[in-house]
């Protein structure tokens, strides 16, 4: 059941990423991801057993908290530049 | 008896835990505002965290709220704070030309997933079976097999750190020109 | 080295010498070693002449070297010695350097007079491998060679597009005689594997006939000798080539190269022996190339092409010879007409080197008292040509006419009918050239008038010693020295009587067209210029060569640039060729611009995208196990 909720998470985070406008919105769509696949990971840790799983999620806590420290600002910086958070007017690499 | 009730308020948890996770998420996709959005995302990230909790990985847990939600997300919510007044993707509507579509591929992949998982169908858990999987042992993995990795993982927020330094700059350069 | 690679040696280092070094070395170097060397070739020519016959006239063969192996067969450079190329080698070098000495004063003025003995030894260098060489595939480089050679000389002087042309001219049309070659070489080659032409004779003679037809094979070989030595419908370059020097005119186009063909013919008489049918071609051939080729020098005004159009026609003579089976006498034609042809185009030269450059006839006239050598000597080769006894002339020609007549390979009335006619032209038209070039008043422009002065003692000895040749040169009856080689064809019966008739009357012809010449072209020419008037169309065709160049342009030329241009160009390489490699460009350029819309820049479209993407390949995967 867990790793059903965790597949609904990770789906839900997609189609987040495909249907919002707002591209801090699509930033925590892709959180929403990275946390159904944490969760997939744990359950598989706990139904089996190893200490693959958790030392997994903790790197992919790590990773995350980087990117975002990243992401964010990229994206203040692209917002000061298109003074817009529509993603629809980020086609500059069309073509 | 109590143990029976205290097995069954475990599942019975677990299942709430779950399902309000569900419920935030399904909530992000359809808020307006991206604060709301955050807190729902928030909202779900703690019920993520009891989930860990009654899994028996407490110290994931206690990460997960730690950093997911106290570093990440308040990072989040100060960037949208920052943005905010300036949001202009109202003049377009929440949805993006790809909504309808990407709800069919969400159906569609909800359906691969659910079709696979019928097929294959993991276990259910129950309560903190097993070993319990604690930090002790934790902390000896990654000091023994996976030393590469948490060495990696130094050289990542290294980059970071780096990488925040240059953006700095950069938005220095901004102010000053 | 052996004695024969020697003959062949010697021009070529005067070629590199004179080529690489000449201009530095001056013209005296230039002159002795461009004169030297072919005159040391003779003289090793005459020593191994002398060897051959100390050895009781059996050939000598020499291998130079190993040109290649193919398999089983090796391909030799190698040379061959018997009667019949004693004679050609020894004409080819005898009367090279005649004309390498008299070039030295005709050519005395241009400036490119390295140049010119280069090519001219290069030009005896590949002649003498034509002639001395065993096998056909020898013959062949000397005979591409030649005509190499001739390019090069007849447009030597590049400068004028016309004389470029000419050369042109002559390197094309040769090499449409050479595919014949080729292919008659590749006939002999695949039916008796061997290209050596002692043992194709050999076979074609011998007890089993090779499954070939010889007759075949013949008319082949007989292609490529049109080309080279000037017959229909190859012989239109001739005329054009008289464009180049005339040292180069009577060395190439009256001495040497044009025989090339009758030497081949004469050589390869073991096929012909038994091919009637190339034979009765031959013949045939020869006949009408030689009245047509007399009935066009009658009305000829540059002295020239008088005489181009003579060769043309006495090498019609000699292929009636050959026709018949007289492969002898054919090459008693050769030798006669070798003397008396060069000195008659040395002689030419010598009027314009004299007329300072003039070749009209008619603008000529009354030089027999101003230059008496020249004359003296024109006249004595005018008479042999025409036959007159007892000049060497009179003895070739009265023998083909023989057999033509009598030869029981097809001898007959009408050929000898033909071949009459002919002659009587020949002694009729030679005779107006003399007439006209020497005698009666003088017509030429009074500045030219004055510069007439006699040629230097290169070029008036080189003329003596010619004249000298077509004298008595006939008394050495080359039939005879070569019948142990090629047997004279046998006399039909009830021949025999009219022998001395035909003597006689070639005798006679000689005479009239003698005559006839006096009488129409002494004075002031009146009496000619009546006939003219009244049959001016005839004189219209035949001065204009029957139009068969324009005919060539319109039916050959024409359509050949058109197909050029039209489906070649335009079609093959421009559509097809062009189309296809700048079609494939824009195709890929224009896949590349439909596929780049992709890359919309949309990001939610790339998410999509992904999601599509992970849906197929889950389905996939969970399809699949």
């Amino acid at each position: 059941m867990l790793q059903v909720l965790a597949a609904s998470l990770f789906a839900l985070g997609l189609t987040g990423v495909i249907i919002r406008r707002n591209v801090l919105v699509m930033l925590m769509c892709m959180e929403l991801m990275l946390n159904g696949v944490n969760l997939s990971l744990v359950t598989f840790a706990h139904t089996m057993g190893s200490a693959v799983g958790a030392v997994l999620v903790f790197l992919i806590f790590v990773v995350a908290t980087a990117e975002i420290a990243i992401a964010i600002p990229v994206v203040l910086l692209l917002v000061r530049r298109k003074r817009t958070l529509d993603i629809e007017s980020y086609t500059d690499l069309k073509g | 008896m109590i143990s029976d009730f205290l097995a069954y308020l475990d599942t019975l948890l677990l299942w709430t835990f779950a399902g309000c996770a569900f419920v935030s998420a399904a909530l992000m996709l359809v808020l307006r505002q991206p604060m709301r959005v955050a807190m729902a995302l928030v909202s779900c990230m703690v019920f993520l965290g009891g989930v860990y909790g009654l899994l028996g990985v407490h110290f994931i847990a206690a990460f997960q709220v730690l950093i997911y939600v106290g570093a990440v997300m308040v990072f989040m919510v100060y960037a949208i704070m920052l943005l905010d007044p300036r949001d202009e993707a109202a003049s377009g509507g929440k949805y993006s030309k790809f909504f309808w579509p990407g709800l069919i591929g969400f159906a569609l992949l909800a359906e691969a997933l659910a079709v696979g998982y019928w097929n294959d169908l993991p276990h259910a858990p129950r309560g903190a079976a097993g070993e319990p999987f604690d930090i002790t042992r934790f902390s000896a993995a990654f000091l023994s097999e996976y030393w590469l990795h948490f060495e990696l993982t130094s050289v990542l927020l290294l980059a970071a750190v780096v990488a925040a330094l240059a953006v700095i700059k950069e938005n220095r350069r901004h102010d000053r020109g | 080295m052996g004695l024969l690679t020697l003959i062949v040696v010697l021009p070529l280092a005067g070629f590199l010498l004179n080529g690489l070094a000449g201009n530095r070395l001056g013209k005296g170097f230039v002159s002795a070693v461009g004169c030297g060397m072919p005159a040391i070739a003779f003289a090793v020519t005459v020593k191994c002449f002398l060897d051959l016959k100390a050895g009781g006239w059996s050939p000598i063969a020499e291998t130079a070297y190993v040109w290649t192996m193919v398999g089983q067969d090796t391909f030799e450079v190698a040379f061959w010695f018997d009667r019949l190329t004693a004679v050609m080698a020894l004409i080819v070098t005898g009367v090279g350097t005649l004309i390498h000495v008299y070039s030295i004063g005709y050519m005395h003025e241009d400036k490119s007079y390295a140049r010119y003995f280069a090519y001219l030894n290069l030009f005896l260098v590949f002649m003498l491998l034509l002639v001395l060489g065993k096998s056909l595939l020898v013959l062949f480089v000397g005979w591409e060679g030649v005509g190499l050679a001739s390019y090069l000389l007849i447009g030597f002087w590049f400068g004028d597009m016309e004389k470029a042309a000419a050369g042109k001219k002559a390197f094309i049309v040769n090499r449409i005689g050479d595919a014949g070659f080729l292919l008659g070489m590749f006939v002999i080659y695949s039916a008796i594997g061997t290209l050596d032409m002692p043992r194709i004779n050999a076979a074609f003679a011998g007890a089993s006939v090779p499954a070939v037809s010889a007759s075949l094979v013949g008319i082949l070989l007989f292609i490529g000798a049109t080309g080279k030595s000037a017959q229909i419908p190859l012989y239109v370059w001739l005329p054009a080539a008289m464009a180049g020097p005339t040292p180069v005119s009577a060395l190439i186009h009256a001495a040497t190269m044009v025989t090339a063909g009758v030497y081949l013919v004469a050589r390869m008489s073991g096929i012909y022996l038994h091919a009637p049918e190339a034979s009765t071609l031959i013949a045939t051939i020869g006949a009408l190339t030689a009245l047509m080729a007399a009935t066009i020098a009658v009305a000829q005004d540059d002295i020239k092409k008088v005489l181009a159009y003579s060769t043309v026609s006495q090498l019609g003579f000699m292929f009636v010879a050959l026709g018949v089976g007289a492969y002898g006498v054919a090459v008693f034609h050769v030798y006669t007409h070798a003397f008396f042809k060069a000195c008659l185009f040395l002689g030419a030269g010598s009027v314009i080197h004299a007329m300072s450059g003039e070749q009209d006839i008619k603008k000529m006239g009354g030089l027999a008292r101003k230059i008496p050598v020249t004359f003296a000597t024109f006249a004595v080769a005018t008479a042999a040509i025409a036959g007159i006894p007892p000049l060497s002339g009179f003895f070739s020609k009265d023998e083909i006419l023989w057999f033509a007549l009598a030869s029981d390979r097809g001898g007959s009335w009408l050929l000898l009918a033909v071949m009459s006619f002919t002659a009587l032209l020949t002694a009729f038209y030679m005779f107006r050239l003399l007439w006209l070039t020497f005698f009666g008043k003088p017509r030429m422009i009074k500045e030219v008038e004055h510069h007439i002065h006699e040629s230097p003692p290169s070029m008036t000895v080189v003329l003596m010693v010619l004249a000298l040749l077509s004298a008595v040169g006939g008394f050495l009856s080359i039939p005879h020295f070569l019948e142990p080689m090629v047997a004279l064809p046998g006399v039909r019966p009830g021949m025999d009587a009219f022998h001395y008739w035909v003597v006689g009357g070639s005798i006679a012809i000689a005479a009239a067209g003698l005559a006839g010449a006096a009488w129409f072209f002494s004075g002031d020419a009146s009496r000619a210029a009546r006939v003219k008037e009244s049959f001016s169309g005839l004189y219209r065709v035949l001065s204009n060569k029957y139009f068969v160049d324009e005919f060539y342009d319109r039916a050959i030329n024409r359509p050949l640039l058109w197909v050029s241009d039209a489906v070649f160009l335009k079609l093959g390489d421009r559509m097809l060729l062009d189309g296809t490699l700048n079609g494939l460009a824009s195709l890929a350029q224009r896949a590349a611009g439909r596929l780049s819309r992709v890359q919309s820049g949309s990001l939610h479209k790339y998410a999509f995208l992904v999601l599509v993407g992970m849906v197929a390949s889950l389905v996939w995967m969970w399809r699949n196990g």
